[in-house]
């Protein structure tokens, strides 16, 4: 615990920040969580960028908020959960549900009002919808 | 060996009466100056506050019969004022309230869980820990039966729950019939699951060897924390489907966010997160909580890296020295401060669904039902980690070295079901209260 030294290319940067400040890499993860949570609440809280009329677009939010939440899953998961580190079988085990929530996600695809004519063909089995939609 | 009975000294169950008194005195306290106290000033508030709503609604009704336009229009903007105080009157009344009520029953529950589990484990034969002490570091362990044993007082216990609930309701004098079978068999399952739980605890106090996995995958890894993964697994898909029924229906409703998007023209839906995501105070409850869960996270890694670490010393702070002043205090009050955020965790999410639901944001909707569906599960995860924790607390509080480097592998373990629980928070929140 602890002194365990992270390497790759953002499990290094974690490390490297840990060692610039003199702490280990959980206190550098609890900071980066920390202010990426502040983020994105901010980023939905706010309509403009603060002392700008720049507005913040829903696409924008939405791009935060996956960002945002890819990060802290990473963050959480890689470092707390001790993945980074751990041999490489709890990685597998970890992402192994992943098949099965692609699966619901496309699920979903199928089976929303959307899934007729207004997802792209990649998410749909490409049916005659002309019943539906004629 | 991951610890002794041996340790534990024959005041466990006094130190568990004890803890147990001083839970009870906190829930008492926090229901007393919370619900009682300022409640009571609070409920004067709303009282007033409907007063004036009443009024402003009575000058509003002479304006318009009597009264100019601008008298009229007048009138039409102090009833809105009133209307707003008498909503901020009646939240506040709510979050006071509600906090109170919901301290006093976490505690009894805190209270029954360290006294009841302390206790038994106090009683267990000497014998039994002077042969686990002397016999088994050789000794080849077989399992546990307390895990299925736990599980099957669960299934018996939700097989009979509606059945259960229905009884309540009639034993509490409402229109229900009372289905003495159905109450029987969740009567009997709760006492199987406290069985189960309490044996588990026994006989973890006691230690035992780390068993270790001798095949494909796990190879070589302690059983346990692949245990614990494939747990995770099972409880990734739980919330998955929360996930997916959620973003199915959210793809069919025509909410506020989607006519801002210019997907629809008329809102046909309401979800919590058009009424959390506006104002500052209604999205700092769970704004607070999702720190306080990412803080709890960072809390358990301390207590899991002191109790590992054999060259720990007190901090050169003053206050930090006090607050840890050994490695095994250090532990145990990094657990319990642990404790302390997972519970307001809980209180501040049940003082936001009292908001909700005083707005009009009810489980008989679609997206109520989802919402108080998926938090739920999620807070109801919260709750049994921090009874786990209770029980980590007793340990690292009664053994003579508390949680080491030989044993501490049991935070880590809990600590992965704890991240998870961060984890699915760190999905929900923003699915369901920003989006």
């Amino acid at each position: 615990m602890g002194e365990h030294k992270y390497t790759g290319p953002i499990a290094g940067i974690f490390q490297k920040m840990a060692d610039i400040i003199g702490k280990d890499v959980y206190y550098v993860n609890f900071l980066i969580l920390m202010f990426f949570t502040l983020f994105e609440v901010a980023a939905v809280f706010f309509e403009t960028i603060p002392g700008t009329d720049i507005e913040i677009t829903r696409t924008a939010v939405w791009g935060v908020l996956i960002v945002v939440g890819i990060i802290k899953g990473y963050g959480i998961a890689a470092f707390f959960m001790h993945l980074k580190g751990d041999p490489f079988i709890y990685t597998r085990t970890a992402l192994f549900p992943v098949i099965f929530a692609a699966l619901m996600l496309w699920g979903i695809g199928l089976s929303n009002p959307a899934g007729i004519d207004q997802l792209p063909d990649w998410c749909t089995p490409n049916w005659d919808y002309s019943y539906v939609t004629e | 060996m991951s610890g002794s009975l041996h340790d534990v000294k024959n005041d466990v169950w006094m130190r568990a009466v004890i803890v147990s008194v001083i839970l009870l005195s906190v829930g008492g306290a926090a229901y007393g100056a919370f619900t009682v106290g300022v409640g009571t000033v609070k409920h004067n508030d709303w009282d007033a506050a409907h007063h004036d709503l009443e009024e402003a609604v009575a000058s509003w009704n002479t304006a318009n019969e009597t009264g100019t336009l601008a008298e009229q229009e007048a009138a039409a903007d102090a009833w809105h004022e009133a209307h707003e105080a008498d909503i901020d009157a009646h939240l506040s009344y709510l979050t006071w309230v509600t906090a109170g009520k919901t301290i006093l029953v976490m505690m009894i529950i805190y209270a029954a869980f360290y006294g009841i589990s302390g206790f038994y484990n106090s009683i267990q034969p000497e014998e039994e820990d002077d042969h686990h002490h002397h016999g088994d570091d050789h000794e080849e362990h077989h399992g546990s039966a307390s895990p299925i044993l736990m599980a099957a007082g669960i299934m018996f216990f939700m097989i009979g729950f509606p059945g259960f609930v229905n009884t309540c309701k009639s034993l509490l004098g409402l229109d229900y019939q009372a289905e003495m079978g159905d109450f029987g068999m969740s009567v009997a399952g709760a006492a199987i699951m406290i069985i189960g739980i309490g044996n588990w605890w026994n006989e973890d106090l006691k230690g035992h060897h780390e068993q270790i996995a001798t095949s494909a995958p796990f190879k070589g890894q302690d059983i346990r924390k692949a245990g614990m993964w494939i747990f995770l697994i099972s409880e990734t898909m739980v919330f998955a489907s929360f996930f997916s029924s959620y973003l199915r229906m959210r793809t069919g409703w025509c909410t506020e966010w989607a006519v801002n998007a210019g997907k629809c023209e008329v809102v046909d839906t309401t979800t919590a997160s058009d009424l959390l995501r506006h104002e500052i105070g209604t999205l700092l409850p769970g704004a607070i909580n999702t720190f306080a869960l990412i803080i709890s996270s960072y809390t358990i890694v301390l207590a899991l890296k002191t109790a590992k670490d054999v060259n720990w010393e007190p901090s050169k702070n003053a206050l930090m020295a006090k607050l840890f002043p050994t490695r095994k205090k250090a532990v145990r009050n990094y657990l319990i401060i642990t404790l302390a955020l997972g519970s307001m965790f809980i209180v501040l999410k049940l003082v936001e669904w009292s908001h909700l639901i005083a707005e009009g944001f009810t489980i008989d909707t679609q997206a109520g039902s989802i919402f108080y569906v998926a938090t739920g599960a999620h807070g109801l995860h919260v709750f049994i980690g921090l009874l786990v924790m209770l029980f980590m607390i007793f340990k690292a509080d009664v053994l003579e070295n508390g949680y080491d480097e030989h044993n501490g592998q049991g935070i880590e373990y809990f600590g992965l079901y704890w991240h998870f629980v961060d984890l699915a928070w760190v999905a929900i929140f923003p699915a369901f209260y920003l989006y």
